[in-house]
């Protein structure tokens, strides 16, 4: 008995950790899905490519994976870099892909992203091989500091840094969204995109921004979830980006808050299935209950159920 | 247009025919050696593929993700009931439609959960399900082996029918290329048939399709369905041409080149997406060294085509589409505007029988009221539409004028009270029962299917009088041949009644290309073709100059007087109401302030207060 509720312990917090990422990358989706109604497909890949950008901060600024620099330093400018590099890429496919279809029907729109998604993983796969991309991080931790034992629960440092990041990473959006002009701005693009833009909103201007803050956080859960698993490779972006969008859908797609809750109760979700089944069938659970919510609660735990106008 | 009616009849064109032919026949004959052939193989199950994906997609408009999965059902029932893998060895000729139709039966199971869903969460529901296939599939090798796991299933038995082996790589083709065929004539006799018009209508408004009496749930579960049996038909062909089975033939990859197959072809059309599916399969093999590059270029397609041409690449090729007059000239080649038609014709009418309001009532409106959220849209409202009458409704903006309508349609489900039609309670009929039990509706600001032609426009709304299924549809039957005869002439005796206006080149000219005038008409003329007894008009002159008011006045009156239509109607042009209406009931705010003939509603003290406003204390002072 005590030994299961240990190991619900531990799950817990594995559910917690992975469920704080989960909630970054819905945060993007939910944000672009808030302004365009389009499911950005491609979100996926731009949280790939921004645990590759990491893969190479590390490699460039490592000899013989030892960091030639301070530790804190590398591992901020990683994140830094990556989230930077993710949203100019999140840019990029919102110049090139979607604004050209901005009236277009929403079934186009989806399927270019599915042409982005397609695109990047195999550009990726093309100039950096199918080969697991490894991350050495034995050197960038200390010793001391690898492994926390709390009351017989493991947590490794990795996964601190990863829920401390995910949660400052929440935190500054939800100032964003609530305090600031543009964050204002946002939400009224969200809620009508054409009275938006009546009231002197450059909605061109707040859709990019949108594209830009979602991309940068993708890019940040990539690049922490490929430190906390110390690998990535060309595919890993499909799954996540389904995570993603499961969490996302879970809390009511379009809204932030419901997307941050939707990627937690998803992770701890995943991890307390992991328990009971085996783990080849994490994954099954993440769908299953996606198709659930999308059948029985299409608005999500937090969304509103809107009428057609006719 | 002869020749367009005789294609619709028998079936394909005879260039399409010899293509196949020359597929089935001379091109496995004359091919160097078998590494082509198997490409040639390869090809024809990706026509089949995309001819399959090309009805939920293209021609209904479902973006299913989950097709590929059916694909591999297909397969793994092939495997499972041709090999030595369960000791179960059933002749070709059983086990194909064997397989066929479990992937239809899974298709029809995915359906029911999900076909109500919007298009992108119906896309995510099906691609979750089609991953879930996928992780079943490499994993239910342990604790009993049942899918084999990453090395899948092989070594089927050999392809029998009737003592003809299929053995080699020629055979195969030819036996593909006839499989193909099939595919080929079943999709081109369906897009021709009610049911293809039904799947159209459906693509380009679904909230339209339902209100003109198309069970939209029905039908999408059905193209989603038929998809699903055409991916599980070729994927029993594909698994006995490859004589082995792996998760990683039904992955993400290929359905995303199936749908670059179709989205290439141009979605919905046939012979494109044939080509489409040519094209994709023997352009990468003279690629070869670029391979790597492949599916990046794929990528790259779906984007550009979809920003660039999303109709696909072949939609103004001549052969590939119909070729459309000039819209400007009629069949004689001259130049005519439809006006000067409309007024040079004669009247005829003046000696019919003339239909005059009756006593009987038709439709009862039984103390109905709907609030959104705190705002009530309708207040218990009551009145009475007496048998050939016409009834007109008017009121300011926000009334709740169209918010009756879409009560009285299905649309919306009112909170309290009743609508009886003919002593039948429909208060809970949905759109497509409202539509088929007689009460036929125009849409305010007009929602018709803009990419389809006008008399196509017209046809769909014979859905919910013609029965021909899809036995009748694909065999062309006596029933389908009688009724596609009957819808044809119908549509056509339809839009005769509004002058020479929709006549003659307009039949086939696309919605998006009418006059705004013209379109209002088209959208009365769809309501009109599925023979209703109530026609619910909203705001049938809005945005017509006052020259076409006054026509469409004269054919509302016209349309009551001579064919006999009750017809309720919302209107603000207050000269068209006076010169049409019987009665005319007032509402403001969603209740009923009066009612009566329209001088005696013109003259009421509230009336005037809810359109021109309460005098003011200024006014009373002076």
């Amino acid at each position: 008995m005590e030994d299961i509720l240990g190991q619900l312990a531990q799950q817990a917090v594995n559910g917690i950790t992975i469920g704080g990422v989960y909630a970054l990358i819905a945060i993007g989706y939910t944000m672009v899905y808030g302004v365009l109604s389009m499911l950005n497909f491609a979100h996926g890949e731009i949280y790939m490519v921004g645990g590759f950008v990491g893969w190479w901060v590390l490699q460039i600024f490592s000899v013989n994976h030892v960091p030639v620099m301070n530790a804190a330093l590398l591992i901020s400018f990683m994140i830094v870099l990556s989230m930077g590099i993710s949203a100019l890429l999140g840019f990029l496919i919102e110049r090139i892909a979607y604004r050209p279809l901005r009236n277009a029907p929403r079934m186009n729109l989806l399927l270019s992203s599915f042409g982005v998604s397609i695109f990047i993983q195999n550009f990726v796969l093309y100039f950096q091989g199918a080969k697991v991309k490894v991350f050495h991080i034995s050197h960038l931790i200390p010793e001391g500091l690898r492994v926390f034992h709390i009351g017989g629960v493991v947590i490794s440092f990795m996964r601190i840094l990863v829920i401390v990041t995910c949660f400052i990473c929440m935190v500054v959006l939800t100032l964003i969204i609530k305090k600031t002009n543009i964050g204002k701005s946002i939400r009224a693009t969200a809620q009508d995109i054409e009275a938006a833009a009546f009231m002197g909103i450059n909605t061109d201007k707040i859709i990019v921004i949108v594209f830009l803050i979602g991309s940068a956080l993708g890019g940040a859960a990539g690049i922490l979830v490929s430190l906390l698993f110390t690998q990535v490779d060309y595919y890993v972006g499909f799954q996540a980006g389904i995570k993603g969008f499961t969490a996302a859908v879970l809390g009511g797609i379009g809204s932030i808050p419901g997307a941050m809750a939707g990627g937690i109760l998803l992770g701890l979700c995943e991890a307390m299935a992991v328990t009971f089944f085996p783990s080849a069938y994490k994954d099954v659970v993440a769908f299953v209950i996606l198709i659930a919510v999308l059948i029985f609660r299409p608005q999500g735990l937090m969304g509103e159920k809107i009428r057609e106008k006719v | 247009m002869k020749r367009f009616n005789l294609q619709s009849l028998i079936g394909p064109n005879s260039a399409t025919i010899i293509f196949f032919v020359l597929s089935m026949v001379v091109i496995p004959s004359i091919l160097p050696n078998n590494y082509w052939q198997s490409i040639f193989s390869t090809t024809g199950v990706y026509v089949m593929l995309a001819l399959g994906l090309n009805i939920v997609a293209g021609f209904t408009g479902l973006l299913d993700l989950s097709y590929i999965a059916f694909f591999g059902i297909g397969s793994y029932t092939f495997a499972f009931l041709c090999s030595s893998h369960f000791g179960i060895h059933l002749p070709f000729l059983v086990a194909l439609p064997i397989c066929a139709l479990t992937a239809m039966a899974s298709g029809f199971l995915l359906g029911l959960t999900s076909i109500r869903l919007r298009g992108d969460y119906l896309a995510i529901v099906t691609l979750a399900f089609a991953q879930i296939f996928r992780l079943l599939l490499l994993n239910l090798d342990a604790p009993v082996n049942i899918t084999g796991g990453v090395n899948g299933i092989y070594a089927f038995d050999m392809i029998n029918i009737f003592s003809l082996k299929v053995i080699t790589p020629e055979n195969y083709s030819s036996l593909i290329w006839t499989c193909a065929l099939l595919v080929f004539i079943v999709s081109f006799r369906l897009k021709n048939s009610r049911i293809g018009r039904g799947w159209n209508a459906i693509r380009e408004d679904e909230l339209a399709a339902n209100t003109i009496g198309i069970n939209t749930t029905r039908m999408k579960l059905y193209s989603f369905a038929s998809g699903a049996l055409i991916a599980g038909f070729s994927g029993a062909v594909f698994a006995s041409f490859q004589d082995s089975v792996f998760p990683n033939s039904f992955g993400f990859q290929q359905l995303v080149i199936v749908y670059c197959m179709v989205i290439i072809g141009g979605l919905g059309n046939i012979y494109g997406v044939i080509a489409g599916a040519v094209i994709l399969t023997v352009l990468p093999e003279f690629l070869r060294e670029y391979g790597g590059l492949r599916m990046m270029i794929y990528g790259v397609v779906l984007v550009s085509i979809m920003a660039i041409r999303p109709q696909g690449l072949f939609s103004a090729i001549p052969g590939f589409t119909r070729f459309i007059k000039r819209p400007d000239k009629d069949e004689t080649g001259k130049l005519r505007a439809s006006t000067d038609l409309y007024y040079s014709q004669k009247n005829d009418e003046t000696d019919k029988v003339k239909y005059t309001k009756q006593a009987d009532t038709l439709l009862k409106i039984r103390n109905i009221s709907l609030n959104f959220g705190g705002l009530k849209a309708i207040d218990d409202l009551d009145f009475d539409l007496h048998k050939n009458e016409i009834l007109s409704i008017i009121g300011p903006n926000g009334a709740g004028k169209s918010t009756l309508f879409n009560i009285i349609s299905g649309i919306y489900q009112s909170d309290h009270g009743k609508v009886i039609y003919r002593d039948k309670d429909i208060s809970f009929f949905k759109p497509h029962m409202v539509a088929k039990a007689g009460i036929a509706r125009t849409f305010q600001n007009l929602r018709l299917f803009n990419e389809l032609s006008v008399i196509d426009n017209i046809k769909i709304s014979r859905f919910c009088r013609t029965k021909a299924f899809f036995f009748s549809a694909i065999l062309n039957l006596k029933l389908n041949k009688q009724e596609e005869k009957q819808t044809d002439e119908k549509a056509k005796e339809i839009l005769n009644m509004f002058g020479q206006r929709l006549t003659g080149y307009r039949y086939h000219q696309k919605v998006s290309h009418l006059s705004y005038a013209n379109r209002r008409r088209v959208e009365i003329a769809r309501a009109m073709a599925t023979d209703p007894q109530i026609l619910l008009l909203d705001e049938p002159s809005a945005g017509m100059n006052p020259q076409e008011t006054l026509e469409i006045t004269k054919f509302i009156k016209k349309l009551r007087d001579y064919y006999g239509y009750t017809i309720l109607v919302i209107e603000h042009k207050l000269n068209l109401v006076k010169a049409v209406s019987d009665r005319v009931i007032v509402i403001d705010h969603g209740k009923k302030i009066c009612e009566g003939s329209y001088d005696n509603v013109a003259e009421n003290p509230l009336v005037v207060e809810a359109y021109l406003g309460k005098k003011g204390k200024k006014g009373n002072e002076k």
